[in-house]
């Protein structure tokens, strides 16, 4: 297909994305205006959660492939001496993918690391007001970062296409590096999902969030 | 004082400040980083080209296209199967049983189990808290002192961290060969360390911290036998079967010494290995739970196993390969015969994964190994935003020049750098530190002369026993959390001082006696 094609539906997805831009206030408003768009913004949570729901089924997905592919890859080389440039990338990209698609929902579902060492004692309006300020501080920064950064190199893998730069290769490199921009987009709708959350439990539309026991270590159970 | 010093040395205050606020460790790394940065930009001290090369930096070999941290993912589901699937708890009732009758026998029982656990996960917090809620509740009931029961739990539970092939340890050889090649590119050392290399050092301090932990409760038994009385088993209790103990313990065994020996043996990189490891859990996991979901996969599961040793046999008999220009008859009914060993293989490695489905545990262990790796690499890329912008503002020109002049030369600047990450190792995780620091702190070391793996050995050793310190260490959270009320925080934390001892007495001795940690992958190396 012609590349001309995908730089215009690129320069359309980023109209699209400054359109979207009014959303990432929504959480303001509802801690601003108490009750205003309470129900508009529990939609918001349920579409957005739902979103990442899917990045991550797509994850987990990437997580047999990855598997599989790297079994397939060990029994060729071990027993026939053989291997193949495409199987292992595969397994890379499976790999990355994996991670990539998997952390909006590891953000929905807290699955990140914290350090809890103060966080039992900051109480609960506390701790949503640190969730909001590091969603607005630091999430969206580094994401939109990611994003315009990105641009200029993505813009030029895609129109030509780009491909493996060994000849049995897989032909979809520039798949793959859409994977930094779309995992960037996830973070921040995951990100705009937990600050909506912790603008309702502050002016008390949600109930609030398990308290973290001291000595929990929050999302951090099964961390390495 | 430079202004960008000033300004490298403020990241770093209001990381950690910013780290306590309690907000998601790898946001909170590179958001305060890319603050700083724009500051930077905005007074003209910091170049925004260091900004440009992040993105391709997230896509490049040293994140998105690692060759060796494919190995994370896959150990995590070996790890998680083997728990969804009970395997691990299995493990520890047949062995407590095994060692009832002896006095300390049930401490003797967690620290192996502890050992083999951490081996076949290298998850720190699930294998305290698994271990807490089965052997803790039976040790109180047995009598044991609850200092000496939480004490012996948390330390096993830190073995993980130690014991090949944990997932620290291949983050920790990733972020060393990084330290190592920069180090030789400035003239110092040979500049190549491997996972295999890392593992095998690993290996003998990890036994012999094993062995010291059952010395000392067996110096227990002996000097009071009130705090570790034998067990008495209930009158109706059923003796263990030959295939209980055959399966429950002798499998997960055969699991862990296959995946490390393969290793260590030079046979697989440790990739191919974990991809083995990750299908002997499914494998294993299938034929634990094939009878509780009543499915008739059993002997298709139990066939995938065969099909390993046919491969094993045929591969060692004949040649395979199946590149070469003229292949004989025979070796190729060989080809044939392997290629339908490896269908089974796979197949039952299918069937294994079905029955895991039919018990709900497929999506679940899935899941859970999705977010633990989503967890880990957004901290490499949090972290890696942080190094850029700290090295930007000649920040680790900084460290070194620091370590260059400590007092006491080069073990001046060891002595520090592990006091550091001791300290640091109480509000941090593993993964924080290795990203973070070990980058910043591991080519200068290097350069002062001190080896590579010799060096991570110690470091992983340090941050192991930081974890086993009250009132910060993980290890004390986690049984805190999982652990009885009865249990009152003090007895946990004194608990925990016998095994801090032992840990610095092995720190002490590896750094005595170097070859402790280099003679095996110098040995792997020839």
């Amino acid at each position: 297909m012609d590349p001309t094609f995908f730089l215009y539906l690129g320069a359309w997805l980023k109209v699209f994305g400054v359109l979207c831009l009014p959303f990432f206030a929504v959480p303001l408003v509802t801690l601003a205006f108490p009750g205003l768009i309470d129900r508009f913004a529990k939609r918001m949570i349920a579409f957005l959660d739902a979103l990442s729901g899917g990045a991550l089924n797509l994850a987990i997905a990437s997580a047999l492939i990855l598997v599989l592919a790297q079994l397939a890859v060990v029994i060729l080389r071990y027993a026939f001496g053989l291997s193949f440039t495409w199987l292992s990338e595969i397994v890379i990209y499976a790999f990355a993918a994996m991670f990539m698609l998997g952390s909006a929902a590891a953000l929905r579902d807290d699955a990140h690391v914290r350090v809890d060492i103060l966080r039992p004692r900051f109480g609960e309006a506390g701790r949503n007001w640190i969730e909001l300020v590091g969603t607005y501080l630091f999430l969206f920064p580094i994401c939109l970062r990611l994003i315009t950064n990105g641009e200029q190199g993505l813009t030029r893998s895609w129109s030509l296409l780009e491909g493996s730069r060994e000849s049995d290769g897989l032909p979809i490199l520039f798949l793959f590096k859409t994977l930094v921009p779309v995992f960037a987009v996830l973070l921040m709708t995951a990100g705009l999902s937990v600050a909506l959350k912790a603008a309702l439990r502050l002016t008390g539309k949600l109930p609030p969030a398990a308290t973290p026991i001291e000595g929990e270590t929050g999302g951090g159970h099964d961390g390495v | 004082m430079e202004f960008e010093i000033i300004l490298a040395i403020a990241m770093f205050a209001c990381a950690i400040l910013g780290l306590l606020a309690g907000y998601s460790v790898a946001l909170t790394l590179g958001g305060v980083a890319l603050l700083f940065a724009l500051v930077g930009i905005a007074t003209g001290t910091f170049s925004s080209s260091f900004l440009i090369a992040f993105p391709s930096r997230i896509q490049g070999a040293s994140i998105m296209q690692s060759q060796t941290l494919v190995a994370v993912p896959l150990f995590v589901l070996m790890g998680v199967i083997l728990e969804r699937s009970r395997v691990a708890e299995d493990l520890l009732h047949i062995a407590s049983r095994l060692l009832a009758r002896v006095r300390g026998g049930l401490g003797y029982a967690v620290v192996l189990v502890g050992a083999l656990l951490a081996a076949s996960t290298g998850i720190v917090g699930a294998t305290v808290i698994t271990m807490t809620l089965i052997a803790l509740p039976t040790m109180l009931r047995q009598g044991y002192d609850p200092k000496l029961a939480t004490g012996t739990i948390a330390a096993s539970g830190t073995l993980g961290q130690i014991i090949p092939p944990s997932i620290v340890l291949i983050l920790l050889a990733d972020a060393v060969s990084n330290a190592a090649s920069q180090a030789s590119l400035k003239g110092a050392g040979s500049g190549v360390v491997s996972v295999g290399d890392l593992f095998a050092g690993a290996l003998i301090p990890g036994v012999l911290l094993v062995v010291f932990y059952l010395l000392y409760i067996a110096a227990m038994a002996w000097l009071k036998p009130a705090s570790c009385p034998p067990v008495t088993l209930a009158e109706d209790t059923q003796p263990l079967t030959v295939k209980e103990v055959a399966f429950g313990l002798g499998a997960p065994l055969m699991l862990i010494i296959a995946v490390l020996g393969a290793i260590l043996g030079g046979v697989a990189p440790p990739t191919e290995a974990a991809a083995i490891g990750a299908a002997g859990a499914v494998l294993l996991a299938g034929i634990r739970l094939a009878d509780e979901a009543k499915s008739r996969l059993a002997p298709l599961i139990l066939a995938g196993l065969g099909s390993i040793i046919a491969i094993l046999v045929l591969r060692n008999t004949m040649d395979l390969r199946a590149g070469v220009a003229t292949i004989s008859g025979a070796n190729s009914i060989g080809i044939i015969l392997t290629l339908l060993a490896s269908l089974v293989f796979f197949a039952g490695v299918a069937a294994g994964l079905l029955v895991l489905r039919k018990m709900r545990q497929l999506l679940p262990a899935l899941t859970s190994a999705t977010h633990i790796t989503s967890m880990v690499f957004l901290i490499l890329i949090g972290a890696s935003l942080f190094s850029l912008v700290f090295r930007g503002y000649g920040g680790d020109e900084m460290v070194a020049a620091l370590l260059h002049q400590a007092p006491g030369g080069k073990w001046g600047a060891l002595a520090m750098t592990m006091l550091v990450m001791f300290i640091l190792g109480f509000f941090l995780d593993f993964i924080e530190i290795v990203f973070v620091v070990v980058p910043l702190v591991a080519p200068p070391l290097i350069m002062l002369g001190f080896d590579p793996v010799w060096l991570a050995i110690l470091m992983a050793l340090n941050l192991q026993t930081s974890f086993l310190t009250p009132p910060f260490g993980f290890a004390l959270f986690y049984l805190r959390g999982a652990a009885p009320d009865e249990i009152n925080t003090m007895n946990i934390w004194r608990g925990a001082v016998p095994f801090i001892g032992l840990q610095i007495a092995m720190i002490i001795l590896v750094a005595c006696i170097p070859s402790l940690a280099t003679w095996l992958p110098s040995l792997a190396a020839n």
